[in-house]
């Protein structure tokens, strides 16, 4: 039974990862927690919904289109929410009470507009399960790790090795010496969002895959930010390592403890971790990376 | 200063003159308040709850209404939120003014409204609300103003409790409850008591929050158990996700569940992990002498009927009848005759109403099996007492 609630929790933690990335992605380059972001993942699901019911596409170019999709709406949330704030520099809390309005009018407005009925997505693996022995380990669950996987290696590869991602993490460092240098902020800033935007994308999909789609699916970003905290806001690897601790963890207290309990555990974790080592498992406190 | 005078005095007059009409609109009819949920997880039967009341407001309407008087629905989301409900009750008894309210189908949101319209002196009559603590929030005390058209919870419990040990006779039960639902924990009490009492073993018994989606930790426990049925009295959301990452795991258990069930969404959402479960429920939606009426539903609102559509209407009913016996649309009077209500015929059985309880007494339960991909009437149970 450990070894099945490993996979529980490891499968979850894919989910929470793939979210968490995106959230760390804008909190490092510009300090604060974008609460919208679980917004931006639920519309990315309904955008690959409709994708696949109404546009009948074939199911790689749905998430495509969830990632283009949550992408722009990223992009244009930062323009309306964030960068007269941002040009302003204006306090933080400014952004978070903007992020939260935000929030609220795009969960109404999807409910007032496409409804709030549950949507299911059509049935694109076969559903029957994959058995180990004793082991059951879901398709869906394969396929969530298998794209997670892929696309935080892609975002790795895209923040360490190219010019653009020095840019993006020079801006993390220090926006102000970074324009210096000769970096457009906006821009970074722009592709920064458009970055988080697509991995909510496609985190809504699998999400929405998952567990059906509805119009404050977002709420689950509360998960991905204790993730984050775990492990380092700021650091992508962090983000990884706290997302797959917290799925385990959760897991775990559910199973062994007690179901009620889950989460307890979760926030009792975040907050052993801010308590004990406030930048988190792979945070580095005074500088805040990519 | 005579001016301003004279402008005081012809708006004052304006105003006293413009309220004298309200006052004669508001005689001619008759308001109904219906509160509900509208938006949210519950949204499918809050609308239906809705969506049956106003058919039935309208063919009444047309048959000539109350008394020769037209009957007035006045309806609030209360987003499927406990303070959401108490401010619409509140406005539906202070500003609407109405007679009667009708709603809603949670007992949570029930019991968070009892003591409003105890103050407001406004009789509800809730359509789906099950447990017991809505009309008798502890022993010996009964809330006055508080009605229910269904059944309670014990008798579910009870009825799920005998349900499995002699018609599928199994020995072992789990049981997954949604911890912060007053209704879940309801039945999962009642039916761990029935359970117990009958010399059935509770195997596991496992909990969620009301907003989880994964389920996968405590099915896990449940599957090590091994039990004969399992049961969800919880909401078709959640038991369709439950279901699906239960036979994902490889769970075979038969699943039962309770009148949180009934719902299309059910099996749009999870048609082949449900196949072969069983659920109570209030009444039957393919009974004949639904039919005709169920087809005027779907020809006024384009969809098909949910359990909720039939049990407001049968609440209807009741308030329709208590006004013509009484003979007023007074909430005081109103509230005396349906304490004393018998022989309603809704469509969900004929209603009595205990005076000491606020229950509909002797309503049958039905329980329905998921076959082929459809709600099939299975049995129907003998009327509680």
């Amino acid at each position: 039974m450990i070894l099945q609630q490993l996979v529980n929790g490891i499968s979850i933690g894919a989910v929470y990862a793939l979210i968490a990335v995106g959230y760390s992605l804008v909190y490092s380059v510009l300090n604060f927690s974008n609460f919208a972001h679980g917004e931006i993942l639920m519309l990315g699901s309904y955008v690959g919904f409709f994708a696949l019911t109404q546009l009948n596409v074939p199911f790689v170019l749905s998430i495509a289109l969830a990632m283009i999709g949550a992408g722009v709406i990223a992009i244009l949330m930062e323009k309306i929410g964030y960068r007269a704030l941002r040009l302003r520099q204006a306090p933080l809390l400014y952004f978070m009470i903007s992020a939260m309005g935000l929030s609220i009018f795009l969960q109404n407005f999807t409910i007032v507009t496409i409804g709030p009925n549950f949507r299911t997505y059509p049935d694109v693996l076969p559903t029957q399960p994959f058995t180990l022995g004793n082991l059951s380990i879901g398709r869906i669950d394969l396929l969530i790790f298998a794209i997670t996987v892929i696309s935080l290696a892609m975002l790795t590869w895209l923040i360490y090795r190219t010019k653009l991602g020095s840019a993006i993490r020079a801006a993390s460092y220090n926006m102000n010496v970074a324009s210096l240098m000769g970096i457009n902020p906006d821009l970074i800033v722009m592709i920064v969002f458009a970055l988080a935007g697509s991995t909510a994308g496609i985190g809504g999909v699998l999400f929405g895959m998952k567990y059906t789609v509805y119009p404050w699916m977002g709420a689950l970003t509360i998960k991905a930010f204790i993730a984050a905290v775990v492990g380092g806001l700021g650091s992508l690897p962090g983000a990884v390592l706290g997302a797959f601790v917290l799925g385990i963890t959760e897991t775990f207290a559910a199973a062994f403890v007690s179901s009620e309990f889950r989460d307890l555990f979760a926030y009792t974790l975040m907050i052993t971790i801010i308590v004990l080592r406030p930048a988190g498992l792979l945070g580095t406190l005074t500088q805040e990376k990519a | 200063m005579f001016k301003k005078l004279m402008l005081s005095a012809v708006i004052l007059a304006t105003i006293l003159a413009f309220s004298g009409c309200q006052q004669q609109a508001e005689e001619d009819t008759i308001k109904i308040g219906f509160f509900g949920a509208l938006s949210g997880d519950q949204a499918v039967w809050g609308q239906a709850d809705r969506d049956g009341l106003t058919l039935t407001v309208e063919q009444i309407n047309e048959a000539g209404g109350i008394m020769g008087k037209q009957v007035e629905l006045i309806t609030y989301d209360d987003k499927g939120d406990q303070l959401e409900a108490v401010n619409v009750v509140k406005r539906l008894i202070n500003e609407d003014k109405v007679s009667a309210i009708i709603g809603c189908n949670s007992s949570g949101r029930n019991i968070a409204v009892a003591p409003v319209v105890e103050e407001g002196k406004v009789p509800i009559i809730s359509t789906f609300a099950t447990n017991p603590r809505v009309t008798v929030p502890e022993e010996g005390k009964l809330m006055q103003y508080t009605f229910r058209v269904c059944f309670i919870d014990p008798y579910s419990g009870d009825v799920t409790a005998q349900f499995a040990w002699n018609d599928l006779e199994a020995t072992k039960a789990a049981v997954l409850y949604e911890i912060s639902s007053d209704y879940s924990v309801g039945v999962r009490d009642f039916f761990t008591q029935a359970w117990e009492e009958l010399g059935g073993e509770i195997v596991a018994d496992e909990a969620f929050k009301t907003g989880d989606v994964d389920f996968r930790a405590q099915l896990t426990t449940i599957k090590e158990a091994e039990p004969d049925v399992i049961v969800m009295p919880f909401l078709y959301k959640e038991v369709a996700l439950a279901a699906k990452q239960a036979r994902d795991l490889g769970i075979t258990a038969t699943m039962l569940g309770g009148d949180g069930w009934p719902s299309t969404a059910l099996l749009e959402m999870a048609a082949d992990a449900v196949e072969g479960s069983y659920f109570i429920n209030h009444a039957d939606v393919d009974a004949p002498h639904v039919q005709e009426w169920r087809d005027q539903y779907q020809e006024r609102f384009g969809k098909d009927i949910e359990i909720n559509a039939i049990m407001s209407h049968d609440a209807m009913l009741m308030v329709k009848a208590a006004i013509e016996e009484s003979g007023s649309t007074d909430p005081e009077v109103i509230r005396d005759a349906l304490e004393n209500l018998t022989g309603v015929e809704g469509f969900s059985g004929t209603i009595n109403i205990d005076p000491e309880t606020h229950n509909p007494a002797g309503k049958a339960a039905v329980i329905i099996e998921i076959k082929d991909g459809k709600f099939q009437f299975f049995k129907q149970f003998e009327p509680m007492n």
